[in-house]
């Protein structure tokens, strides 16, 4: 019994806030923790472990001791989302530069293409007590998998004391958020909008409301993403409510709303991240977007009728961020590598390429002044980004304009899996209704 | 005390057929009923979305709860495939046909010829009709520069390219059960209509037709099934109005992590699927069937 007592005070054990709402049975903590792979895992290494654990606090993972415990491996392995990180030729300069300033390999993979199936990937490796082979992915404060993970306790916590260009450079719009109070376990990748794109050849009169999305006059031509927390939130603009401050009953009306849309046929599809192809192919001329994707698109002389509205009903902020999972084999190096994108002469190689919203407002100096080695680095993507630093700098959408930030508006915060599930009912029967 | 040798021998005999069996038969309980039985527990357990673990709560709602929810769903996969299977027969009859009575020497060439295509990843050859077939694409570009169709006229989303999408797929499903069926057609039995004075019509329609039932069932079935579970092709090229049982049971699984609900759904699809292949059993028997496998 004495370790499951203690099993109690562990950072494994789930939040039984989790497990409410999922079914109507109580359960007993140790039904609890005997159901899932992690209680049982760490119920072993709470067994195998106790004498030890109680001489030092080395074995809480996360701890300061357990962090000054760490070595470099010289390797990490990052998991990322598609085109999201400086290119050329094939190579990451910003990735080439850590490894040459600091000898640490990095593996890049873009392996994320939604939260949701991304975490069902990792999932079983966490269960079991394993190594993902991830040693920092990147998750979305807007969907439920971020807050699981930590619930679960299955991101490690960072060192505090390792963040030093993050003390010093993050910006006010990601530091210390509301889904992650004090950078427990996260920092930014890179933040965007979602909001609305259209092919400005066919929309002559997009106006400057979200009710473009919702127009007969492109029945069959609008593009809707599949994500629910993306699809609800854009719903409840368009009914008026604030997406943070909504109840149920403001989730029904914009049900209602989206199901209204998708029965008069305005609707062509409900898309994942494969929507821009279909917005640049034709398919479709107006969809729901994430405002970095237009904003690449635009560049490129050949998708130049493409263009980003920020409706006066606000555009749905999210932020991507990166966190060490649990059982990671080189979080030293993950350490090292998060607090590295937080200079803003690396940030400024970064954002060059991918125009989401920078998270570190000093890159935009440097952008425009580079002074140390991304100056060689910026001068070489020029030719393939195809345009002056200066022009991205200067973008209030890579850059946000105070304005921009105000009419930006936050996703509602699930207090509880019974939410989440509420939600679910009310808008996956949209995306997957016959 | 010992057994006299002979019973002994018809002993063993006796056990033979199952000793052979014995690997077949373990690796079938271990890889295909186990897992089964394992998909069927799920339908009555809950699952955590958070840690994907689960528990026995003996719940019997969520079957019919899912059922309930996706019959349209379910509806339109049997239209769907049903259509798909229809059109592959039309056009693979002649195909098949021409090969097994006209082929010649070079039968295995113009076989070759059908399967070539199919080399090509599935999902790759989905992925290439959605881009000929896009808005913007050659054929529909084509299409409404001559004024052919209506400038609004698209085909991705519709169920069209949906039904179009599974009878392209699954079309060698259909076309090689047919052929193997016209193969084994004995030719002294076509020569012995003829003397009797059938015209070609006739000893088609009432020798090689009956014949061929046996391939035409086994081709329908071979088709149907997976074509009544596909999520490929209305994920790729199907729209907002006709999505198919496959999406849901992927969706449920992998995005929405609701393992119950998708293993009922699973179960549903998988009894559809045992109730024609056991129709096909009662009628044509089922000795014909390993045949076209």
């Amino acid at each position: 019994m004495e370790p499951l007592d203690n099993q109690q005070n562990q950072p494994d054990a789930i939040d039984p806030a989790l497990w409410r709402g999922m079914t109507q049975r109580r359960f007993t903590r140790r039904q609890t923790l005997s159901l899932s792979g992690v209680g049982l895992a760490s119920l072993i290494l709470a067994a195998c472990g106790s004498p030890s654990a109680s001489k030092s606090s080395a074995k809480v993972v996360g701890s300061s001791s357990w962090w000054q415990a760490q070595k470099l491996n010289h390797v990490v392995n990052f998991a990322n989302w598609p085109y999201y990180i400086d290119l050329l030729s094939g190579k990451h300069p910003t990735l080439e530069h850590f490894t040459s300033t600091t000898g640490i390999k990095v593996n890049y993979f873009e392996v994320i293409q939604d939260n949701a199936s991304f975490y069902q990937k990792i999932r079983p490796s966490l269960a079991a007590g394993q190594y993902t082979g991830y040693d920092i992915v990147v998750m979305t404060n807007n969907n439920p998998q971020l807050g699981y993970l930590i619930e679960l306790g299955w991101l490690i916590p960072l060192d505090q004391s390792m963040m030093t260009n993050y003390d010093k450079y993050a910006g006010p719009l990601i530091k210390s958020p509301t889904w992650d109070p004090g950078n427990k376990y996260t920092m930014a990748w890179q933040s965007g909008w979602t909001a609305v794109g259209y092919n400005n050849q066919q929309v002559k009169d997009p106006g400057t409301s979200i009710e473009i999305l919702f127009d007969k006059k492109y029945a069959g031509k609008v593009g809707m993403l599949s994500d629910p927390f993306e699809l609800g939130s854009i719903g409840l603009l368009a009914v008026g409510v604030e997406p943070a401050a909504s109840t149920e009953s403001d989730w029904a009306k914009a049900a209602k709303k989206l199901k209204q849309q998708k029965s008069d046929g305005i609707v062509a599809a409900y898309y994942d991240q494969s929507y821009i192809q279909h917005l640049k192919n034709g398919d479709i001329t107006v969809s729901m977007c994430y405002s970095g994707d237009i904003f690449q698109a635009d560049l490129n002389n050949k998708y130049k009728d493409l263009t980003l509205l920020l409706p006066e009903e606000g555009a749905m902020l999210w932020t991507d961020n990166m966190c060490i999972p649990k059982y990671s084999q080189n979080p030293l190096d993950a350490m090292t590598l998060m607090d590295y994108f937080y200079d803003p002469e690396v940030q400024s190689v970064v954002e060059y390429y991918n125009d989401y919203i920078c998270p570190v407002p000093a890159a935009k100096q440097q952008l425009l002044n580079p002074t140390g080695w991304n100056k060689a680095a910026l001068a070489s993507m020029n030719s393939s980004v195809g345009l002056p630093t200066a022009v991205t700098a200067d973008s209030t959408i890579v850059f946000p304009s105070p304005e921009r930030i105000k009419a930006s508006k936050s996703y509602y915060n699930f207090k509880s899996q019974a939410e989440i599930d509420a939600w679910n009912n009310m808008f996956l029967p949209i995306i997957q209704g016959a | 005390m010992s057994s006299p040798p002979r019973r002994h021998g018809a002993w063993r005999r006796g056990l033979a057929p199952y000793l052979l069996s014995l690997p077949a038969g373990l690796w079938l309980a271990l890889l295909f009923v186990v897992p089964l039985l394992i998909m069927l527990s799920i339908t009555l357990k809950t699952c955590s979305p958070a840690s994907g673990a689960c528990v026995m709560t003996w719940q019997w709602g969520e079957l019919p709860h899912v059922v309930n929810q996706y019959r349209g769903q379910f509806v339109t996969s049997l239209i769907f495939a049903f259509v798909a299977t229809l059109l592959d027969l039309v056009i693979s009859f002649p195909i098949a046909y021409w090969i097994a009575f006209y082929g010649g020497r070079r039968k295995n060439f113009f076989l070759i010829m059908l399967l070539v295509p199919f080399f090509v990843s599935f999902i790759i050859r989905t992925l290439v009709w959605e881009f000929i077939l896009s808005n913007n694409g050659v054929v529909l570009t084509f299409l409404r520069g001559n004024h052919l169709v209506p400038s609004g006229f698209h085909v991705l989303g519709t169920g069209l390219a949906v039904v179009a999408g599974l009878a392209y797929n699954y079309l060698p499903f259909t076309a090689l059960p047919l052929y193997v069926a016209l193969e084994r057609i004995d030719r002294r039995v076509l020569n012995a209509a003829n003397d009797l004075y059938a015209t070609r019509s006739v000893t088609f329609v009432r020798v090689i037709l009956p014949l061929a039932i046996p391939g035409i069932f086994a081709a329908f079935l071979l088709t149907f099934i997976p074509a009544f579970g596909d999520y490929v092709n209305q994920e790729i090229l199907g729209g907002t109005s006709n999505t198919m049982i496959g999406t849901v049971i992927q969706n449920l699984f992998l995005i929405d992590s609701d393992y119950a609900g998708g293993a009922s759904l699973s179960a549903v699809l998988l009894v559809i699927s045992l109730l024609g292949i056991w129709l096909y059993a009662r009628l044509l028997g089922s000795r014909t069937i390993e045949d076209y496998l």
